[in-house]
C-alpha cells in the first residue's frame, strides 16, 4: 500500500477495487472502505467477474471477463488521454515513457475493450469519466490482479493509471494493495523467495556480500555452503513450480532433482497443479512439514514413510513484530508458553542449525551492533526477539526499516490509544510519529511515511519523491525527477539520484572527514556506519533519490504492459490478435509454456466454462486451520461451486448435486453445484479452501488419528489450469477454463 | 424519553452488513452454543441481483411489546427494565409458541433427549444472562456469558467487522445511524 | 394391531431423526423462512394471527371449557337427575371384546391426553418447568396410544355413526336429556350426540394427531410444507391454531361424554366394561335399535 486505509477513509473521493473482494478476504479493510462512502459520499467501483459481497456494496458493478484487466485499463486511459483528461503537469514532471502508454491506450476504444473485457462501452466511458473528474481516486487490488499469466502486468498497468491521473503520492490517492494474511507484508519485506535476499537486495553478488558483512560471517564460506558458486546467484525453484525440480517433466535447471521437502507455514495444498505436487511428495526422498496444525500435503501424499510433521507454536505463544498492509509494525507480546511439545519457529530453526553445525553464522548477528561507524561484536548472548529486530533494523536500508528499533515498536504497542486512527498520527507523548512507523522510517528519530511519494512533505516528516533506481538516464532521457519537483524543505531543490559514496559530497554540497570516507559504505543501500542516512536526513533528502516513476521497464519481455488472453482464454478469436508470449527457458531454474500451451488447441471447445476462483469469509488460505473450528466449518459444510442456474439446467444439475468439473490437464474434481445469481452462465466460481479430497477419492485415512477438521473437499487447484507469470512465476489461478459433468 | 430508563436496541445498517458472520460465530464461540444453534445470523436477501442483493445480521431484537412473551403458556419471559427480553429456561417447556410468534427467527430449540425432542428455548440475551445468579457458573451453562454484567458490548456488536451492527440505547443507535445516512447525502 | 403400533412408532422416530440430521429449516442455519413472511402483504398473517389469538383469548377459552362445562352438567344433575333403568331386565350384548379393548386404550389416552394439555395450557400457574415438560412429553406419548386406537375404532363403528333421520328428531328433543321424564329416544346404536363425539373424536383426533405431531417434532422437514404450498414456520402456526380451536371442542364432547357414562345414565358405564346394556336402557335411549332386534329376533 502507498498510502493506508485511515487515508482512504479521510480523503478518497473514489475508490477502485479490482480483483479484490475485501468483503470476504479482508472485512476490516472493507470497514473503511464503506465508511469511506459514508463520510465523503465516496463512489464505489468494482471490478470482478463475479458479484461478490464488496460487489454488492458498490456505486458501479464492471463485471469483467478472467485475465482482461489490462485491456480494461487502457480502455479507460483511452477515454481519458483522448479527452485530455490526464494530469499533464504530473506526467510531465514525475513520469518516464508515457508516451508509449499513451500510443497503446489510444489503440483501446471503448468498443474494442468492450469487446475484449465483456464490460458495456458506455459503462467503460462513465468510469473513466469518474475516475478523471473526481479526486482523488485510490486503486485497490488484490489476488485477482496478480494471480495470472500477465500478472505482473496487471500489477503495472495500475499504478500507470494512477500517474495519468496524477493521483500518486497524494492523501487519498495511491495504490493500495490488500494483503489477505497476518503478516504477508512482513513477510515479502523479509522476502521469503527464491530470487532474492531479504528487503529486496536481489541475489548480486554485492548484495551477498553486503549480506556477509551484515551477519558477520566470511564470504568465501556462505558462497561455500552452495553445491557451485553458480548457484549462489541464480533464482531458486519458486513455490509455484517446485516440483517440476522432483518431477523433471519439463526442462529443469540444477545440480540435482529435488530429493528433500521442507515446508514451514506454507498452506502448499492452496497451490495449483496439485495433482502433480502430489506425485512430487510421493517421489520425495524426505519430506518434512512445520505447522501449528497438520499441513494438509501430508494427507495429499499417500507416503507412509520418511515424512515428518513438527508442531509449530502460534503467534499467541511467541513475541516480536509483524508488518501491517499499510507498511507499518506492530509488535506483539507472547500471551501463552508454547504449548505441549510445540516449539516456536525460530528455536526449530536454533535447533536445526545446531544439529547442522552453523548455529553460531546463524545467530551470531544478534550479538553485533554498529559501534563507532562499524559493525562489531558487542556481547556474548543475544536476547531474542528484541536483537533479531535490531539485526533487521540496522540491515535492511532498501525500504528504511532503519527506525523499526524494538524500543520504539514495544511503545507504539503500549501507547496504541495515542494515535489517530484516520490520521496515523501521535498525540501527546507520541507526538510527531505515525503509528506503527510505516516504511520507510529513515532512522531512529524519523516518524514513518504514511504516504509514500508525497514531495509536499519534507522527508524528515515522511515525504519523498520516486526512487531512483534504474540509472540516471535511459535513451538520452533523464530518469531524474524535473528541476520543478522539489521535496519539501529539501536542501536541494528538483530532482537528485540516489546517493553513493561517491557522489554524496556533489550532491549535497558537503565535504566528508577522512574517517567518514573510510567508514562509509559504497552507496546508501549498503551503509552500515549510516553516515549516508544521516547526512541525507540533514539536507531534507531522501537517500534513494528524487526520481521519475517509469512506465516502460526496458527489460521486460513488455516493456509497456500489454493485454495477453489467458493461456487457457475463452476467446479463441481474439489469442489470434492478443497471443501470450513466447515459451519460457529457465525462470525459476524450469522452462514455462506460454504460446504453446495456448495454441495447443481450440480449448473453449471442449472446455466451454471459464473457471474463476474466489475467497469465502469464514476459510484462508489452504483452510486447515479454519476447519478445525466447528462453528466456522459449519458455515461452508462442504465444497461447492457457485453455478447459475441456467448453465446447471444444460447439464441437468439441480441445485444441490453433484459434478464433475475437468481441466484442460486432464485432472477433475467433483464438487457440489450451488445456485448462485453471483455468477453469469459463462463461467463458475469455487472456493479454493478445501482440501482432503482427491480427484474423487476421500484422504481421511492419512490424517493423523485425532487431526481430521470438520470439513474436508476437493481442492479448486486441482483443477486450476496450467499457466504462470513470465516473471513472479505466481500460478493463473483466476483465469481458466473446466467442463461441467453430472456426477 | 431523554431523561428516562434507556431501551436496549440492536440496529443493523444493511448499507455496511457484508455477509462476513463475524457476529454470529463470535456469538457461538462466547456463549458455547451447538452447532446448528444460530442465536444470531445473517442472512442476504437478493443474493446475486446488482443493486438488490443486502446482507443482514438478525438475532432476538429484543421488541418492546415482545410478542413471544404474549405467547409464552408457561410465562417464563421477562422484560428488563432496560428493554433487554430474557426467558427462564427452568420454566420454559420447550413448545415453540415463541416461535410462531416471532416475526425474526429468534428462538432456537437445542436438540435434547431421545427421538430428537427439542429442549429449552435457546436465544440471544444480548449478552445479559438470565435469572439465575450473575456471573455465575449455572448462568453461563445455560445463558452464556454476561458481558453485560461486566460492562461490556454483546459479543456480535464488539467484533462486527464494519460498525454494521450497532447495539444500545435506542436513542442513541439512531442517533448514529442518522448521522450516516445525513453525511452520506442520500438513504432513508 | 401391533403392527400398525409399530408403524406409527417407526414413523415418528424416522421423523425425529430427519429432524436430528439436518439443521431446522425454520431457525437453524443461516435460513429463516419465517422473516420474509412475516406480516408481509402477501403472507398469510398466521404470525400475528397466532400471536393475537393465543396472547388474549385461547387461555380464558380453556379455562371457560373447563369450569363451565362441569358447572352446567352440576346443574343439570341437580335439576334432572340422572337417569336410572331397570337391571332386572335382559342385558343385551352390545360391544365386543376388541371394541372394549380398543375403546380401553382411547379412554386411557383421553385421561391422559386432557389433563396433560390442560397442565400446558395452564403451564404458568404450575410454575413451567419439568412438571409440565413432562407433561408435554407425557401428552405427545398418549397421543401414540390414541392414534393405535383411532383407526380401528373408526372402522368398526364407521356403518353405525353414520348419519340417520333419528338423529335429528334426537337433536330437536336434545336426547330427552332436559327432562325428567322417561321416554324413547329415538336413536340407533348410537345416538346422535354420541355420532357427533365420534366423528370429532376420529377425524378430528387424526387432525390433532398431525397438528399436534408437527408441533412436537417442530421441524420435521420432509417437504410438507412445501407441498402445501407454505413455508414450515407458516404450517406450524396454522397447526397450533387448529390444534387449540378443535382441542376445544374435544374437551367439551370428552367432558359430556364422560358426563354421560359416569353419572347421567346410572351404570352406563358398565357396557363397555363387560359389553351388556340393560334392556330397559336400550328399550328407552336407543329405541329403533330396541326395535330392530326384536325384529331380528322375531325373524
Amino acid at each position: 500500500m502507498t498510502n493506508h486505509f485511515g487515508d482512504v477513509v479521510g480523503h478518497s473521493k473514489v475508490i477502485f477495487i479490482i480483483g479484490a473482494n475485501s468483503a470476504a478476504a479482508n472485512p476490516i479493510g472493507m470497514k473503511h472502505f464503506l465508511q469511506a462512502k459514508d463520510r465523503n459520499n465516496a463512489q464505489l467501483i468494482v471490478v470482478d467477474p463475479v458479484f461478490t459481497k464488496t460487489a454488492a456494496k458498490a456505486d458501479h458493478f464492471l463485471r469483467i471477463r478472467t485475465g482482461t484487466d489490462v485491456a480494461l485499463v487502457y480502455g479507460l486511459m483511452h477515454v481519458i488521454f483522448k479527452n485530455g483528461w490526464e494530469d499533464k503537469e504530473f506526467i510531465k514532471t514525475r513520469v518516464y515513457g508515457m508516451d508509449e502508454i499513451k500510443a497503446e491506450a489510444m489503440k483501446w476504444t471503448p468498443e474494442l475493450t468492450a469487446d475484449v473485457t465483456g464490460i458495456p462501452a458506455e459503462q467503460i466511458v462513465q468510469i473513466a469519466t469518474i475516475l478523471a473528474k473526481t479526486k482523488p481516486a485510490t486503486v485497490v487490488w488484490a489476488l485477482g490482479i496478480t494471480q495470472h499469466s500477465t500478472g505482473t502486468s496487471n500489477t503495472r498497468i495500475l499504478p500507470i493509471l494512477q500517474l495519468v491521473l496524477g493521483n500518486m503520492g497524494k492523501n487519498g490517492g495511491g495504490c493500495n494493495i490488500i494483503r489477505g494474511h497476518d503478516n504477508v507484508q512482513g513477510s515479502t519485506d523479509m522476502c521469503c523467495l527464491a530470487d532474492s535476499l531479504s528487503g529486496y537486495y536481489g541475489l548480486a553478488e554485492g548484495s551477498w556480500k553486503y549480506f556477509a558483512k551484515s551477519w558477520g560471517v566470511d564470504y568465501e564460506w556462505l558462497k561455500g555452503r552452495f553445491a557451485a558458486p553458480e548457484w549462489m546467484q541464480a533464482k531458486g525453484f519458486s513455490l509455484a513450480k517446485w516440483w517440476q525440480g522432483v518431477l523433471q517433466e519439463e526442462t529443469t535447471y540444477s545440480s540435482s532433482p529435488v530429493r528433500a521437502l521442507w515446508v514451514q507455514g506454507n498452506g502448499i495444498t492452496s497451490m495449483s497443479q496439485q495433482v502433480k505436487i502430489q506425485e512430487a511428495l510421493d517421489k520425495l526422498d524426505l519430506v518434512v512439514l512445520v505447522d501449528p496444525f497438520v499441513n494438509e500435503a501430508a494427507v495429499l501424499t499417500n507416503r507412509k514413510d520418511d515424512m515428518y510433521l513438527l508442531p509449530a507454536a502460534t503467534q499467541f505463544e511467541t513475541e516480536g513484530s509483524v508488518t501491517a498492509t499499510n507498511r507499518t509494525s506492530q509488535w506483539r507480546s507472547k500471551v501463552v508458553d508454547p504449548l505441549y511439545e510445540s516449539k516456536t519457529d525460530h528455536d526449530i530453526m536454533f535447533l536445526f542449525a545446531e544439529r547442522f553445525g552453523f548455529y553460531d553464522e546463524y545467530t551470531r548477528a544478534m550479538k553485533m551492533a554498529v559501534k563507532d561507524r562499524e559493525l562489531q561484536p558487542v556481547k556474548e548472548e543475544f536476547v531474542w526477539p528484541d536483537d533479531a529486530c535490531r539485526e533487521i533494523a540496522r540491515t535492511i536500508k532498501t525500504i528504511g526499516l532503519g527506525g523499526w528499533t524494538p524500543e520504539r515498536l514495544r511503545k507504539h504497542q503500549e501507547n496504541w490509544h495515542m494515535f489517530d486512527p484516520l490520521t496515523l498520527e501521535g498525540k501527546g507523548p507520541m507526538k510527531g510519529e505515525y503509528y506503527g512507523l510505516p516504511w520507510p522510517s529513515w532512522d531512529e528519530n524519523h516518524p514513518g511515511s504514511p504516504v509514500l511519494y508525497d514531495v509536499n512533505t519534507p522527508v524528515t516528516a515522511g515525504g519523498m519523491g520516486f526512487r531512483n533506481r534504474f540509472g540516471l538516464e535511459h535513451d538520452g532521457v533523464s530518469q531524474l525527477a524535473d528541476p520543478s519537483v522539489s521535496v519539501k524543505d529539501s536542501k536541494i531543490a528538483g530532482g537528485y539520484p540516489e546517493i553513493t559514496k561517491d557522489n554524496i559530497e556533489q550532491v549535497l554540497g558537503i565535504t566528508l572527514t577522512a574517517a567518514e570516507k573510510e567508514k562509509m559504505g559504497a552507496n546508501w543501500k549498503v551503509d552500515l556506519s549510516g553516515i549516508i542516512n544521516e547526512k541525507c536526513l540533514a539536507a531534507g533528502v531522501a537517500p534513494y533519490g528524487n526520481a521519475r516513476a517509469r512506465v516502460k521497464v526496458w527489460q521486460f519481455p513488455d516493456p509497456i504492459p500489454k493485454h495477453r488472453e489467458p493461456i487457457h482464454s475463452s476467446r479463441p478469436d481474439l489469442v489470434e490478435r492478443f497471443p501470450s508470449y513466447d515459451d519460457q527457458k529457465n525462470n525459476f531454474r524450469v522452462d514455462v509454456k506460454f504460446v504453446s500451451e495456448q495454441k495447443a488447441q481450440e480449448w473453449v471447445k471442449d472446455f466451454p466454462t471459464m473457471l474463476v476462483s474466489m475467497r469465502v469469509v469464514n476459510l484462508s488460505g489452504a483452510g486447515m486451520l479454519e476447519r478445525t473450528s466447528k462453528y466456522l466449518s459449519h458455515l461452508t459444510p462442504e465444497m461447492f461451486a457457485n453455478i447459475h442456474p441456467d448453465l446447471a439446467l444444460q447439464y441437468g444439475l439441480r441445485d444441490g448435486d453433484m459434478m464433475w468439473l475437468h481441466a484442460p490437464q486432464g485432472t477433475k474434481i467433483r464438487v457440489k453445484a450451488q445456485y448462485s445469481l453471483t455468477v453469469t452462465p459463462d463461467r463458475i466460481a469455487l472456493p479454493y479452501n478445501f482440501a482432503g479430497v482427491m480427484q474423487g477419492v476421500d484422504l481421511s485415512d492419512n490424517y493423523p488419528e485425532g487431526t481430521k477438521p470438520y470439513t474436508i473437499g476437493e481442492s479448486s487447484n486441482t483443477i486450476t489450469n496450467y499457466g504462470f507469470d513470465i516473471i513472479t512465476q505466481i500460478p493463473e489461478y483466476n483465469a481458466g477454463l473446466c467442463r461441467i459433468e453430472k456426477a | 424519553m431523554s431523561n428516562g430508563q434507556a431501551r436496549m436496541k440492536f440496529y443493523c445498517d444493511t448499507t455496511r452488513c457484508i455477509e462476513c458472520f463475524a457476529c454470529s460465530v463470535a456469538c457461538s464461540e462466547a456463549h458455547e452454543l451447538p452447532v446448528g444453534i444460530s442465536r444470531r445470523k445473517v442472512v442476504t436477501m437478493h443474493e446475486g441481483i446488482p443493486g438488490k442483493e443486502y446482507s443482514i445480521s438478525i438475532a432476538c431484537m429484543h421488541c418492546t411489546d415482545a410478542p413471544c412473551e404474549q405467547v409464552c403458556p408457561v410465562d417464563c419471559f421477562y422484560i428488563r427494565e432496560d428493554g433487554i427480553v430474557l426467558h427462564d429456561k427452568n420454566k420454559c417447556i420447550g413448545c415453540g409458541y415463541c416461535l410462531y410468534a416471532c416475526p425474526f427467527g429468534a428462538p432456537q430449540f437445542p436438540r435434547d433427549g431421545a427421538f430428537g425432542t427439542k429442549g429449552a428455548m435457546d436465544k440471544c440475551t444480548m449478552c445479559a444472562g438470565g435469572p439465575e445468579e450473575t456471573n455465575s457458573a449455572r448462568e453461563r451453562h445455560l445463558y452464556g456469558h454476561n458481558r453485560i454484567a461486566e460492562g461490556k458490548v454483546p459479543i456480535c456488536a464488539a467484533v462486527c467487522a464494519t460498525n454494521a451492527l450497532l447495539v444500545g440505547d435506542a436513542e442513541e443507535v439512531s442517533t448514529i445511524y442518522r448521522k450516516r445516512v445525513s453525511s452520506r447525502g442520500k438513504g432513508a | 394391531m401391533t403392527r400398525r403400533a409399530i408403524i406409527v412408532v417407526a414413523a415418528s422416530m424416522m421423523l425425529a431423526s430427519a429432524a436430528c440430521a439436518a439443521d431446522s429449516q425454520i431457525w437453524g442455519g443461516m435460513i429463516i423462512t419465517n422473516i420474509p413472511e412475516y406480516g408481509k402483504d402477501q403472507s398469510r398473517n398466521l404470525g400475528p394471527l397466532f400471536t393475537y389469538l393465543q396472547g388474549n383469548f385461547f387461555r380464558s377459552i380453556f379455562l371457560g371449557i373447563l369450569l363451565g362445562i362441569p358447572a352446567v352438567f352440576l346443574c343439570h344433575y341437580l335439576v334432572f337427575g340422572p337417569k336410572v333403568f331397570s337391571h332386572d331386565g335382559e342385558r343385551i350384548y352390545v360391544f365386543t371384546l376388541f371394541n372394549r379393548i380398543i375403546h380401553l386404550l382411547a379412554a386411557v389416552s383421553f385421561v391422559i391426553l386432557v389433563p396433560t394439555g390442560f397442565m400446558i395450557v395452564f403451564g404458568a400457574y404450575l410454575g413451567g418447568g419439568a412438571l409440565v415438560t413432562y407433561a408435554r412429553h407425557l401428552h405427545g406419548i398418549a397421543t401414540i396410544v390414541f392414534a393405535v386406537s383411532v383407526v380401528p375404532m373408526f372402522v368398526f363403528w364407521f356403518v353405525e355413526m353414520l348419519p340417520a333421520m333419528d338423529d335429528i328428531k334426537w337433536f330437536f328433543m336434545l336426547g330427552g336429556y332436559l327432562s325428567r321424564k322417561k321416554q324413547e329416544v329415538p336413536a340407533g346404536k348410537f345416538n346422535g350426540g354420541q355420532k357427533v363425539w365420534f366423528w370429532l373424536a376420529t377425524i378430528g383426533g387424526l387432525v390433532m394427531i398431525v397438528t399436534g405431531g408437527a408441533m412436537y417434532l417442530q421441524d420435521f422437514g420432509l417437504g410438507i410444507a412445501g407441498g402445501l404450498g407454505m413455508s414450515q414456520i407458516d404450517l406450524l402456526r396454522l397447526a397450533a391454531i387448529v390444534h387449540n380451536l378443535l382441542a376445544f371442542a374435544v374437551v367439551a364432547f370428552f367432558f359430556t361424554h364422560v358426563y354421560m357414562s359416569l353419572f347421567a345414565i346410572k351404570g352406563s358405564i358398565n357396557s363397555i366394561i363387560t359389553g351388556y346394556k340393560e334392556e330397559d336402557e336400550v328399550k328407552h335411549l336407543h329405541s329403533s335399535y330396541y326395535r330392530k332386534l326384536k325384529q331380528v329376533r322375531k325373524a
